[in-house]
């Protein structure tokens, strides 16, 4: 366990644990609201992203495995609580059907459809919540690591993957609610979604979720399994002549992260409020890999981090300055390539390097 | 300008020595959020509605604010990203504690804001032609639904003048608004008679520009010796690649027109219209309107934006009309408190631009007229057709068989938007 | 529910009915040709339409010419004394001619005139009636017009005209179409059964969507029933096989269209190995270097719009290539050797460049015309091909020669292929690998910049329009294989070949869903692409 969690995780970790506890109580009414109540479920929603970097960071930075398309399993995770979350509403839809959500009664369906079987229980949608991307990542991955296909090439065919999906969402005939998605969210386990109380249980496992797919990704990097995983990321053709099954240990590591992926698209949707297919477009994807190339690939404290400033930076930058604010972005995401290739928390830390180092200097020229 | 800026300074300074708390509350400004994307695919559309709102807000500022206060507009970008919307939303009702907001373009960023206006209660209008199926409290649809803008347009070409069409294409962009609104055209064709072999119904996905197989297929299914026409529910960006494609492929408006619900003036700017004369749409206003009150509307925008050749359309004239309302209703309740303004909406009644009036229905739908116009070769439209008179937005379908049950009230004792009149209780809780 | 204030049909409908009640005995009166050209300015289109109809019929010489500019919107009446003017474009703006008199009144204020307003159904009207009334003109085009006008209106009432047309016609074509518009009047009339056996097989041999809609109809008379049923199917079939050439036409446009988007990244991602991700908006500027140039011509010289797109290709390229030699130079160039950072920045640049058109051009869509020998469409048999489409597959196959040529044969290509092979032998060489790369990049976005040119001729120009080619290049390319520029041309046109004939079957939701799906299942079987590069270089 100590083993798990180095110096960096640990300052993370605890940053992340008083951000847990400060952020809900300092919002509170009993406070006065020190911030505004709607940080909590922003904040949650940046440690959604964050946890969809860190699964990212898993295969890109450890495995070598640059995916386009983890947007894809962020969407099916959120569409399998989006089910749930429909399923819950019952017969306070608007045309006060029982069991058909509005989308298909005003399209004239007559039954549900069987892929929405079981979402009305909480167990099987948290089940599905992994084993959908899960699943897809495995059926993908066998294919496409046994026929050896890697770097661009790799990359492209999972852009097409959510590409595909994307436009099979938009269909209306596909049964999830087409352009629109699902939306109009009553409450989740019997509790109120827009009650500050659920709010803040949402904020909190998103917390908690984030804190334990670090812990899991920092568990599978530094076992010996992850140092294959870095053999593979940087001679794949070395390793397999080794003897290691490489495509196995690619399979694993992908689906492991797709069901994370998906963790974080289920708590993401009942803070956002919708799901629709545009989580699958393939520019989302890109903008997952800039998070995580921002905060520094392979770190997956980094690849937290890059998700929650460039996150912050759109929030902030779009209300203040609405019309330039993508020169803004853009304009730093060059800067980060150009001035800081180890990204934010390489840059930190090479800081803190000096930092300490002419502290050390100054102490020792004090000594002398 | 400066000058203004600094007596009005030095007066509110004065006044603040003088009596600090209340006069805060009388000369702070109100804000009105604007929440339209300036970014990404739909900035195309959202952001002259940006533009007309800050035009309508500083001309209301100019005729002395609303309540004697000024008028503050909040403007975010939203950046085409549904989520997105969502946070915005928020962030102008509970950050910057807004009056009310303009905004949303699509169906689905307006179902994404839905459940935060709810929840915070605040007042929502929503300029744009949509498709129906939705009544709620804090929600303002000024745009037009199905039977204000689709089923007159059917009627119009069925009829004598329209050239009597029998045949028709359904073609639309594949989302919700297309599938709706052609759902509601099919049932109500078949209702008039047309046979299911003389209705073609084609989806494209977002961005289609690819258009050489539909445009040829439509011309396959218009020569079968019916009159025909297409009626087109193509989402704003793929419209000029089907309308080239239409244009080099010859099909002229007398052989097989088309008549669009997203294609307006604005789309129009960025065509050659030569080859598209003839070829209509239908719409609750156009530029071409000759009416003194359109002739000062599109007078002060082009002198707000500063350019002659700016077109005005029919999602600005709903926020025209809107905003009117909303600051009407303000007058009315003597506060922006939100539940004083949504209860005082209702029945207020303000100028549109085509010379009538269009009144705030308790189904939160407006009056409109429908006109249908076709396409001349300046980019504009002739008005080919109208309502005689004007048409009550209906939010829920008569065509759809469980959406005809529904009627929308939002006046006590009702206070409902689905009122199911089979079961005699209001739908969802 | 609809709580619907005035039911738009009723008054209307009664309005028409008097409309009738006024107009039918005033033309049944035979008023003559200067009354009913008065009568045009007023009333409802239906009551346009019996005067357009009666004018037609007073076999007036001047018809032709008042209806001609009726259709054309120049037919306006003056707004001081009500006189019916035709409206002739000079030098100094525009010329008042008396409808009727034919007097010149020199040149009108625009706005003290009103145009006399038709719609869809009264220009289709005006159409068939100058069809019957110009069958004789002298201008063959005219008569080829007026003899598919007549065919379109197949009605009985022209065989007159058409059998005094037919005696005097000399040109081949134009006979034909008369005698085609001729079978459709007379399977309408009781002609003898020979005659009507006579028109079925004029039209089997026409053999198009518009003849068997002539036929249909009577594919149960008694009569000719047989002839008209066999003459049906054998169009039926022959449309078969045309409709798959037709495919395969719309398959090599879309390729082209493909092709064109791609060839730039096959460059720059493919043979340089970076991640261009401001591709599309290089296509961008030179759509908007385009609009720029027409523009331009528009308000200087206009008689240039014909050869606006020539002017523009070279500026775009110059444009585009130096927006790529200054993303080279400022970001690319330090980040060789870190290719998946190129993602991020090129990612970074596209934002701004978007951003920037759109605080230069505006969001709006931009128009870009067409010049006139890239408008319209031209038959080859039963196919239809519209004449941009057909330039935009020749302008991308010149491109991709000319650039292959570039590379196989030029002594920059010859650096170039060095350069990306084995950088430090060819610098060792003397070859300044600096100054190649860039010219190379550049190369990519100028070429990409010529997409843009030709994509302005079908698609909108709008800040969004690299966004929406991105994904589909990127798919070009690996499909292909990277690194190949024969691989971007087979994978642009299987592509755009396949989609198209699957569209028919599928939709075209569904049928790109399919295509995406095959591209996936096809890199499992070749993971590096169509052309995959073999031996070391592969593994690099």
């Amino acid at each position: 366990m100590a083993r798990l969690i180095d110096r960096r995780m640990g300052v993370f970790l605890a940053g992340l644990f008083i951000l847990t506890v400060a952020l809900p109580m300092a919002s509170s009414a009993a406070a006065g609201q020190l911030v505004p109540a709607y940080l909590v479920s922003l904040v949650g929603k940046y440690l959604c992203y964050a946890l969809l970097a860190v699964a990212l960071d898993l295969v890109w930075g450890f495995c070598g495995i640059l995916s386009l398309g983890h947007g894809a399993f962020f969407a099916l995770g959120g569409y399998a609580m989006g089910m749930y979350l429909m399923r819950q509403i019952g017969p306070r839809g608007v045309y006060g059907d029982p069991v058909l959500p509005d989308f298909m009664v005003f399209l004239n369906w007559q039954e549900l459809p069987w892929f929405w079987l079981g979402f009305d229980r909480f167990w099987f949608a948290a089940l599905m919540v992994m084993a959908a991307p899960g699943l897809l990542a495995f059926v993908f991955g066998w294919f496409a690591f046994r026929s050896r296909v890697s770097g661009v090439y790799l990359s492209i065919i999972t852009q097409a993957m959510t590409y595909a999906l994307m436009l099979a969402f938009f269909r209306n005939e596909m049964g999830f609610g087409g352009n629109n998605g699902l939306t109009d969210f009553k409450d989740i386990l019997g509790l109120d979604l827009t009650a500050a109380s659920t709010r803040t249980g949402l904020f909190v496992a998103s917390a908690v979720a984030l804190a334990g797919g670090l812990m899991i990704a920092r568990w599978i990097t530094a076992s010996r399994l992850g140092r294959v995983l870095v053999a593979i990321r940087d001679a794949e053709e070395r390793t397999r002549f080794l003897g290691y099954r490489v495509e196995h240990y690619k399979l694993f590591v992908f689906t492991v992260s797709a069901a994370m992926a998906g963790v974080a698209g289920a708590l993401y949707v009942p803070q956002v409020g919708i799901i629709n297919p545009g989580e699958f477009s393939p520019a989302n994807s890109i903008e997952i890999v800039i998070w995580v190339a921002l905060g520094g690939r392979g770190t997956l404290i980094g690849a937290a981090l890059g998700a929650f400033l460039v996150t912050l930076a759109k929030t902030v930058l779009t209300g203040w300055l609405p019309e330039l604010w993508l020169f803004a972005l853009g304009g730093l995401f060059i800067m980060v390539t150009l001035w800081l290739p180890g990204g934010v928390l390489g840059a930190i830390e090479t800081g803190l390097t000096r930092l300490r180092a002419f502290a050390s200097m100054r102490t020792k020229e004090i000594e002398t | 300008m400066k000058r203004r800026q600094f007596l009005k300074g030095s007066v509110a300074a004065s006044a603040f020595l003088a009596a600090p708390a209340l006069v805060r509350a009388q000369t702070a400004p109100i804000k009105v959020g604007i929440l339209h994307s300036l970014s990404g695919t739909m900035a195309i559309s959202e952001t002259t509605l940006k533009d007309v709102m800050l035009m309508l807000i500083e001309q209301q500022n100019r005729a002395g604010g609303l309540l004697g206060r000024p008028l503050e507009a909040v403007v975010v970008d939203p950046a085409s990203d549904w989520p997105l919307f969502a946070e915005k939303a928020r962030e102008l009702i509970e950050k910057d504690q807004v009056a009310a907001v303009f905004g949303c373009w699509t169906s689905v960023s307006r179902k994404s804001v839905l459940p935060v206006f709810k929840e915070l209660n605040n007042l929502l209008f929503y300029p744009v032609q949509y498709e129906g199926e939705e009544s709620e409290r804090n929600v303002f649809y000024t745009g037009a639904a199905p039977n204000q803008q689709a089923i007159p347009a059917v009627d119009y070409l069925m009829s004598e003048d329209g050239g009597g069409v029998e045949r028709w294409v359904l073609a639309g962009t594949d989302y919700v608004y297309p599938r709706t609104t052609n759902k509601i055209l099919e049932a109500y064709l078949k209702s008039r008679g047309v046979a299911p072999e003389d209705i073609m119904i084609n989806y494209t996905p977002f961005g289609h520009s690819d258009w050489q197989t539909i445009v040829s297929d439509i011309k396959a299914f218009g020569s079968a010796g019916k009159k025909t026409a297409v009626v087109s529910t193509i989402n704003g960006d793929a419209n000029v690649p089907f309308y080239k494609e239409l244009a080099n492929q010859g099909i002229s408006a007398e052989d097989i027109p088309v008549v669009a619900f997203s294609v307006g003036e604005e789309e129009l700017a960025g065509l050659d219209t030569a080859p598209l004369v003839g070829h209509l749409a239908a719409w609750n206003y156009f530029m071409s309107v000759d009416t003194p009150e359109n002739a000062d509307f599109i007078a002060k925008w082009h002198a707000f934006i500063g350019d002659e050749s700016r077109v005005t359309n029919d999602p600005m004239e709903a926020h025209y009309i809107g905003f009117n309302m909303w600051v009407k209703a303000v007058e009315k309740a003597g506060t922006t408190d939100p539940d004083a303004v949504i209860d005082a909406i209702v029945g207020v009644s303000v100028p549109n631009l085509t010379g009538g009036f269009s009144t705030m229905m308790p189904n939160r739908h407006i009056t409109k007229p429908v006109l249908v116009g076709e396409i001349q070769e300046n980019g504009q439209f002739s008005v080919v057709w109208e309502t005689p008179g004007l048409v009550v937005g209906d939010a829920w379908s008569d065509y759809l068989p469980d959406s005809a049950k529904l009627i929308s009230d939002w006046r006590a004792p009702m206070s409902c938007g689905n009122f199911n009149v089979e079961l005699g209780r209001c739908g969802g809780a | 529910m609809k709580i619907v204030l005035c039911l738009p049909f009723r008054p209307y409908l009664a309005a028409l009915l008097m409309a009738l009640l006024v107009v039918l005995p005033a033309a049944g009166r035979t008023a003559g040709f200067e009354e009913l050209v008065e009568r045009l300015p007023h009333g409802s289109y239906a009551d346009r339409a019996k005067v357009i109809d009666a004018i037609s019929r007073t076999g007036d010489p001047r018809a032709a010419e008042v209806l001609n500019a009726l259709l054309e919107g120049r037919l306006h009446a003056r707004k001081d004394d009500g006189r019916i003017v035709i409206l002739v474009d000079s030098a100094g703006g525009a010329t008042a001619i008396d409808a009727l008199s034919g007097e010149n009144l020199g040149g009108v204020l625009a706005g003290s005139t009103e145009k006399i307003k038709t719609n869809n159904r009264l220009r289709g009207m005006l159409r068939t009636a100058i069809g019957a009334l110009s069958l004789m003109s002298p201008d063959r085009e005219t008569r080829l017009m007026a003899a598919q006008s007549v065919f379109a209106s197949g009605d009985p009432a022209n065989i007159e005209a058409l059998d005094a047309a037919l005696a005097a016609e000399s040109d081949r074509q134009v006979a034909t179409a008369l005698a085609e518009a001729r079978a459709v009047a007379i399977l309408d009339t009781d002609a003898p059964v020979e005659e009507k056996r006579a028109a079925v097989a004029i039209l089997r041999a026409r053999g198009d969507a518009a003849a068997q809609a002539a036929l249909a109809p009577h594919a149960s008379d008694p009569a000719i029933g047989n002839e008209v049923r066999e003459a049906l199917s054998r169009i039926e079939q022959a449309q078969r096989v045309w409709a798959i050439a037709q495919n395969v036409w719309y398959g090599l446009s879309l390729g082209s269209v493909l092709m064109l988007a791609a060839i730039g990244l096959a460059i720059t991602f493919g043979v340089m190995g970076v991640i261009n991700m401001a591709h599309g908006e290089l296509v961008m500027l030179g759509a908007y270097t385009t609009f720029a140039v027409q523009e331009a011509i528009r308000g200087a010289a206009p008689w240039l719009f014909d050869w606006s797109l020539l002017i523009a290709a070279p500026l775009a390229v110059l444009v585009a290539g130096s927006v790529g030699i200054a993303i080279e130079r400022g970001i690319v160039r330090h980040l060789y050797g870190r290719p998946l950072e190129t993602l991020l920045a090129t990612w970074g640049v596209s934002l701004i460049l978007q951003q920037a058109v759109r605080t230069i051009f505006g969001p709006n869509n931009r128009e870009v015309g067409n010049p006139s020998w890239m408008s319209g469409a031209f038959e080859i048999g039963q196919m239809t091909v519209t004449w941009s489409r057909l330039w935009i597959l020749i302008f991308a196959l010149a491109v991709f020669f000319a650039l292959l040529l570039v590379l196989r044969r030029s002594f920059f290509g010859l650096q170039m292929r060095a350069v990306t092979q084995n950088r430090p032998m060819a610098a060792e060489m003397g070859i300044d690998t600096g100054r190649i790369d860039a010219l190379t990049f550049g190369l990519g976005a100028g070429i990409a910049g010529l997409a843009g040119v030709a994509l302005s001729q079908i698609d909108n120009v709008s800040p969004n329009l690299g966004q929406s080619y991105i994904v589909d290049s990127f798919m070009v390319v690996v499909f292909g294989g990277a690194g190949n520029l024969w691989g971007a041309f087979a994978g642009a046109f299987g592509l755009g070949i396949t989609n198209k004939l699957l569209e028919p079957w599928t939709g075209a939701v569904l049928g790109k869903i399919l295509m995406l799906v095959f591209i996936i299942l096809f890199i499992q079987k070749r993971p590096r692409g169509l052309f995959a590069l073999r031996g070391r270089a592969a593994e690099a």
